[in-house]
């Protein structure tokens, strides 16, 4: 799947830079849209991509995002992961930026809700697509309309010291955990994620940004990802997962110069869990 | 086309022309920063050129309506567009373009999407309108004589961004703040809330009997405007890392933090929300 991200994310740069950029101030038809047919080729083929009339899948953001080199995004399941039916991947896709395919997002029926957030860059004003991949192999989508990139906010230009790379820390939304029902956890990882879009990034290099996630609990998948430099620097993920007893939680991550970076946690009732 | 652009001596041979506070558009040719010149005997020095080439054209004009001297220098504050993009109507008279150390490293990560955004807000009012690269770089502080004037270019650790330069003529005691001074105008925060509060005390043991601030008039006396934008930014800071320790999230955040400030900023929704999320993401690391 990360060749998918890097040959597709070339291709549709391409593509893109083909098309004059429409520039709209309001909301565009989501139907209409000119990037949209390129990028769906490229992902999903000939494959049908059915209007949500089920709702099964949402996604929440601020129409006007407040910094475009931050935009938090929610996506949302609106079924339960059952071992009947259940959402087997969620596709972010930031459809007018360079590498649309900001991440694929992949789910059990274990990881009790499929749900992810996680923080966006934004190029210029675009839809935010999510597709929901069933496991019957039926996809349905959700799109939202975002207003980014105006004034002096700009996708990239952070930095962060070398020594600093890598490092992760977990925060809960609860104190404590609950066995049994799903908890809210947050994942940060320190890492610039470059964009290799910068003017002065030199083209020989391969740039730095974090591709693959893996999260497990006693060794069983909770949720894992294919990302890409559309995510912000200091890549960010929210998600559920439930524990049944005591156990590790354990984050995998690399990134695009092969570097690997791990981090774990023991979870039992009775600890306190670090969020505060 | 802009015809005349309006600039007032703030103290003897310092003139200022403040922007407006509206958003960027064809109508205002991205004219929203304070913008001005400092004129010496033999130089004149440009501080900041405006958000188009046509607000840098005008501003070009000014000048000339006031003294025939070469432009020697001009000075490029920050790396934000409202600041920068009329630095090519400038090109032809050969001046060295000043601006902050790690300026070079911030304008190549952004300058693609400033040429985008600009063109999608102006249209072909952004006509002429270039990146222009600085010839100058400023590690810490430098002195630059226009003749019988001396004027200080001074580097600031992080804050509002990581490259904000001042520029301070002895002289008439004039201090340019560019933007790490709002007033009225919400400030923005677009490098490090801690950064910008650490340099907004500094700022406070400076002397100086004029102030020019990078986006506001400069009708408080001060240093009314100064404690104004430090207890914008202090509520921020304070407000944030409680919602962090009482683990909400970013979206949380945002909806709640700094509300008790809305009354006293002009485009406080443009900014605000924007400021608590870098704050946040900032902070969280803590």
């Amino acid at each position: 799947m990360t060749m998918f991200l890097r040959a597709g994310s070339m291709v549709v740069a391409a593509l893109l830079a083909t098309l004059c950029f429409a520039n709209e101030k309001s909301e565009p038809n989501p139907a209409l849209s000119p990037y949209w047919d390129p990028i769906k080729q490229l992902a999903f083929g000939d494959r049908v991509i059915n209007p949500d009339e089920r709702d099964v899948i949402r996604v929440y953001l601020n129409v006007r995002a407040d910094d475009a080199s931050t935009v938090p995004v929610v996506v949302k399941a609106q079924i339960e992961q059952t071992d009947r039916e259940f959402i087997k991947a969620i596709y972010v896709i930031v459809e007018r930026n360079p590498s649309p395919m900001a991440g694929v997002f992949h789910f059990t029926p274990e990881s009790g809700r499929a749900q992810v957030e996680t923080r966006l860059r934004f190029e210029d004003y675009s839809f935010v697509r999510a597709v929901a991949e069933m496991n019957d192999g039926k996809l349905y989508m959700a799109q939202r309309w975002v207003k980014a990139a105006g004034g002096c906010s700009a996708p990239n230009g952070k930095k962060l010291s070398e020594s600093l790379l890598g490092k992760m820390k977990l925060r809960f939304d609860d104190e404590t955990i609950t066995y049994h029902k799903p908890n809210l956890v947050q994942l940060m990882i320190r890492h610039p994620n470059e964009s290799p879009l910068a003017a002065n990034f030199d083209a020989a290099q391969i740039p730095q940004f974090v591709r693959s996630v893996k999260v497990t609990y006693d060794g069983k998948p909770v949720m894992q990802a294919e990302v890409d430099f559309s995510l912000s620097d200091n890549p960010n993920f929210r998600f559920f997962f439930t524990p049944e007893e005591k156990g590790l939680l354990n984050i995998e991550v690399e990134d695009t110069h092969d570097r690997k970076f791990s981090h774990s946690i023991t979870i039992s009732e009775g600890i306190p869990l670090p969020g505060g | 086309m802009i015809v005349d652009l309006p600039v007032r001596q703030v103290a003897p041979g310092n003139f200022v022309h403040y922007g407006s506070f509206e958003e960027r558009s064809p109508q205002n040719l991205g004219d929203n920063a304070n913008i001005g010149f400092i004129v010496g005997s033999k130089c004149v020095m440009a501080v900041d050129t405006g958000g188009s080439f046509a607000v840098g054209r005008a501003l070009r004009q000014a000048i000339r309506r006031v003294t025939p001297l070469p432009v020697c220098y001009v000075i490029l504050t920050h790396v934000h567009p409202d600041h920068f993009f009329g630095a090519a109507a400038f090109v032809a008279d050969h001046p060295q373009f000043i601006a902050h150390k790690n300026y070079p490293a911030q304008l190549a990560a952004r300058s693609r999407s400033y040429r985008n955004s600009l063109q999608r807000d102006l249209g072909e009012a952004a006509a002429g309108s270039e990146i222009i690269p600085p010839t100058v770089l400023v590690a810490e502080r430098l002195q630059i004589d226009l003749g019988g004037r001396t004027v200080i270019v001074r580097a600031w650790p992080p804050a509002h961004t990581d490259d904000d330069l001042t520029v301070f003529d002895e002289l008439s005691r004039t201090m340019w703040f560019s933007d790490l001074l709002f007033v009225r105008h919400t400030p923005v925060v677009d490098g490090t809330i801690t950064g910008f509060v650490a340099v907004m005390k500094e700022l406070r043991a400076l002397e100086f009997d004029h102030y020019v601030p990078g986006h506001g008039p400069d009708d408080l006396p001060w240093p009314q405007p100064l404690d104004a934008q430090l207890r914008y930014l202090t509520v921020i800071l304070d407000e944030t890392r409680a919602a962090i320790r009482n683990r909400k999230t970013i979206q949380q955040a945002t909806d709640e933090v700094g509300l008790s400030e809305a009354g006293h900023w002009v485009a406080f929704e443009l900014f605000h929300r924007r400021n608590v999320t870098a704050a946040y993401a900032e902070l969280e690391w803590e």
